[in-house]
């Protein structure tokens, strides 16, 4: 996975700690941030800038990177509420782990119709798995909601295997 | 937003330079519109090619390319593919140059001419500096700032030497920019219509490919990707091996060009015609007819301009996008002539391409658009550009560990932090990868950065935090600081391609002083993490595999002795003593339960 951001994104875009933002007002943020920060439009300032302007258009592209993604939204929200719960919660639990090795053993295995009916099958795992950290995060529940984050990295990982796939 | 700032000098003047692997030429923009600038002759293409007259004058451009028969070995064309590149992989390239390139030091290729060693950055200087006079000629005005093109897929390297022949030619390079952005900003310049854009660019040596979105005056990439080794040079070169196969094997450089150059024609002739034939006279060294079909050409060239859609494919992908959701195609580059190329990509597309700007000069047009941004003179417009390659850095074991994906929208940064493996040591090597694959090796080494001034700590004890920023040129820079000191750690720069400078070569010097000592840190990381590999691995092993009692109490023993080494911090040597002693210990259980066992407790511990 690569490494977030030194700085927290929502706090880059200046917006909620949620994980329930809107698309397209995100998009509107981040364009109307390049606009204000891009230094192709701050050319004019003194050079002894040039390395800050840079680095703050920089860290508006990296927040945008995450926050664009729900699950990279969900990652960064719960390391900035809970540093460090995401380490924590590594370990997961037996039954999981053999649940998805099966898993991962169907996608290597699936063919044709097989395929597509795996891949809804996925996404409404993840589905799932998305609202259960949602619910999680809502009630302050920060290491359960990392323990369901860690699990669904594997049926996203599932996914990936069966786009490859096809 | 959209207004211009009170004009109370005359605005700035950046021109907008594509440099171009067959022809370059310059373009301003005056107002909202954007034109190419000519010669006295009326002429906005200049041809990328530079003759070394026996008698001491450097002819650049027409001048130049009416001599390629004349000194076909002093005649330099198409350096565009030696630029940023080290002269084994242009020899691997397979394309013959009748002109000889040389490996000059740190296996840089150099082109002789005669006893004159030059680099690719003075030749691509030398064009520049014609594409500037002509440029100053049509304004009547100096010209000191510009914004110089380059395909999208060309890396770091690459970048660095094209702004060094920029400066080189008296240009102050405010912006590299990628030529099918550059191309899409011509297209998209009334910017009424917002849309997704697929921009397919087959230039003379080169292919890319890139996704925008425009969105109210903003050009967003979505996505890019291409082949800095395919283009339309390589259709000449696939006719012209068939009409060197009509002519007794020659390596004369005067037949080769002559060769290509009937290539060429056959080609353009090609677009229009069915068929086409042509009787080349080489007075003295004989005479060949050679006919060919479009449908023979055609089949020669389809592999060619399948690895162009698979590229549209992959770019479209990565874009996060279906094809069906390319609003419009956009052609740029010479090449897009060929009748297949654009069948195929409207037949791949399902939508007619746009032919509405001259594809060769797209590319300078709005390269002067981005000029005009960069000059202050137009706020409504903003490009935002992506990193086409990923940048990474050599991990244990040759991985390539990568900081920044490729396709992050530029700027961009990561920060990583590193530390030291021997007590002491004040200085740590990185080198810098640049690419795809998972193993450095199989990426382009782009170059060392050698910290130094670290504190003198135990092993593992500095955090050294190393940012990796790439700026809007798409080129790196990095910083490191010490984070418990605060201590700013120095930062020298090797780079494996591109200009050898003085202090280049002091560097070099350095670095082999310092190689045993890096030499040493590495190799101490590397042992440790196979012992922790190895301990984790056997004891999950172990839990698997049903051994004898005395054999399964040797491995026991063997493994609780590298785990103690292990937690006590014991150096290398000791470590790697113990890892001998339980890789013995495992192997002459020598059975495929405890062997098969391992590999997969290992395969699991490294899938985590």
């Amino acid at each position: 996975m690569t490494p977030l951001p030194a700085l927290d994104p929502f706090t880059v875009f200046g917006v909620a700690r949620s994980l329930d933002l809107d698309d397209r007002t995100l998009e509107r943020r981040y364009l109307a941030l390049s606009r204000e920060c891009h230094p192709d439009l701050l050319r004019t300032q003194a050079t002894a800038d040039c390395l800050a302007v840079l680095q703050r258009s920089a860290e508006i592209n990296d927040a945008w990177k995450v926050l664009r993604d729900p699950w990279q939204r969900a990652r960064a929200l719960l390391e900035t509420a809970s540093p460090g719960v995401l380490a924590r919660n590594e370990k997961l639990d037996a039954a999981f782990l053999a649940d998805a090795l099966e898993l991962a053993e169907e996608v290597a295995f699936a063919h044709d119709d097989a395929i597509a009916r795996l891949r809804t099958r996925l996404a409404t795992v993840l589905d799932a798995d998305f609202a259960a950290v949602r619910a999680h995060v809502e009630r302050g529940e920060f290491d359960a909601a990392a323990k369901r984050f860690h699990g669904a990295h594997y049926h996203r990982k599932a996914l990936a295997d069966l786009d490859k796939k096809a | 937003m959209n207004e211009r700032p009170a004009a109370t000098a005359a605005p700035r003047l950046v021109v907008g330079i594509d440099l171009g692997t067959t022809n370059s030429l310059a373009a301003v923009r005056a107002g909202k519109a954007a034109r190419v600038l000519r010669d006295q002759d009326g002429e906005a293409l200049i041809p990328s090619v530079v003759c070394f007259h026996p008698d001491g004058r450097t002819l650049v451009g027409r001048a130049a390319k009416a001599l390629r028969l004349t000194f076909p070995d002093r005649t330099v064309f198409s350096v565009k593919r030696l630029v940023g590149r080290s002269a084994r992989e242009v020899s691997a390239g397979g394309n013959r140059l009748p002109y000889r390139v040389v490996a000059g030091e740190r296996d840089l290729p150099r082109v002789r001419i005669g006893d004159r060693d030059l680099t690719p950055e003075a030749i691509s200087a030398l064009i520049l500096q014609q594409v500037k006079a002509t440029a100053e000629q049509a304004l009547g005005q100096v010209v000191r700032e510009a914004v110089v093109t380059v395909p999208a897929w060309f890396d770091d390297a690459q970048r660095q030497a094209t702004k060094d022949a920029a400066a080189l030619a008296g240009l102050d390079c405010l912006r590299i920019l990628n030529e099918p952005t550059a191309a899409a900003l011509a297209y998209g310049i009334d910017g009424t219509k917002d849309g997704t854009a697929l921009v397919y660019d087959l230039g003379g040596g080169t292919f890319d490919v890139s996704i925008l979105r425009i969105e109210d005056g903003v050009f967003r990439v979505l996505s890019t990707a291409g082949d800095t080794a395919l283009g339309g040079d390589d259709f000449d070169e696939l006719l012209a091996q068939r009409i060197l196969r009509t002519l007794p094997a020659t390596e004369d450089p005067f037949v080769l060009q002559a060769v290509r150059a009937a290539a060429e024609g056959l080609k353009i002739r090609l677009s229009d015609a069915e068929s086409a034939e042509l009787t080349l006279d080489l007075g003295p060294r004989g005479t060949t007819t050679f006919a060919v079909t479009r449908g023979q050409f055609e089949a020669a060239i389809a592999p060619m301009v399948q690895r162009t859609l698979d590229c549209v494919q992959l770019a479209v992908k990565d874009a996060g996008l279906r094809l069906e959701q390319i609003d419009d195609v956009v052609l740029v580059g010479g090449s897009t002539r060929v009748p297949l190329v654009r069948a195929r990509l409207q037949a791949l597309c399902g939508k007619t391409p746009h032919t509405g700007v001259d594809p060769d000069l797209a590319v300078a047009l709005g390269a002067a658009i981005q000029a005009d941004v960069l000059a202050g003179n137009d706020r409504s417009l903003l490009l935002l550009d992506v990193i086409p390659l990923s940048l990474g850095l050599e991990t244990l074991g040759g991985a390539m560990q990568k900081l920044i994906l490729r396709n992050s929208t530029i700027p961009t940064s990561a920060t990583e932090e590193f530390s030291t493996g021997v007590d002491g040591q004040t200085a740590v090597d990185l080198a810098i990868y640049q690419g795809e694959r998972e193993l450095a090796k199989d990426c382009r080494l782009l170059g060392h950065f050698q910290l130094r001034g670290l504190p003198a700590l135990p092993a593992g004890l500095p955090r050294i935090a190393v940012t990796f920023l790439v700026d809007a040129d798409g080129v790196l820079r990095v910083t490191a600081r010490e984070q418990r000191t605060g201590v700013q750690a120095s930062i020298r720069i090797v780079p494996s391609y591109g200009l050898t400078r003085d202090e280049v070569r002091r560097m070099m010097q350095d670095s082999i002083e310092n190689a045993a000592a890096d030499w040493h840190a590495r190799e101490a990381i590397d042992v440790r993490n196979k012992a922790e590999a190895m301990v984790r691995g056997t004891r999950a092993a172990l839990q698997l595999a049903e051994l004898p009692p005395d054999q399964s109490f040797v491995v026991h023993k063997s493994v609780k002795a590298l785990a103690r080494l292990l937690a006590d911090g014991a150096p290398t040597e000791a470590l790697k003593a113990a890892c001998d002693e339980l890789s013995k210990a495992t192997a002459t259980i020598a059975d495929e339960v405890i062997s098969s066992a391992v590999t997969k407790a290992l395969r699991e511990e490294q899938g985590r």
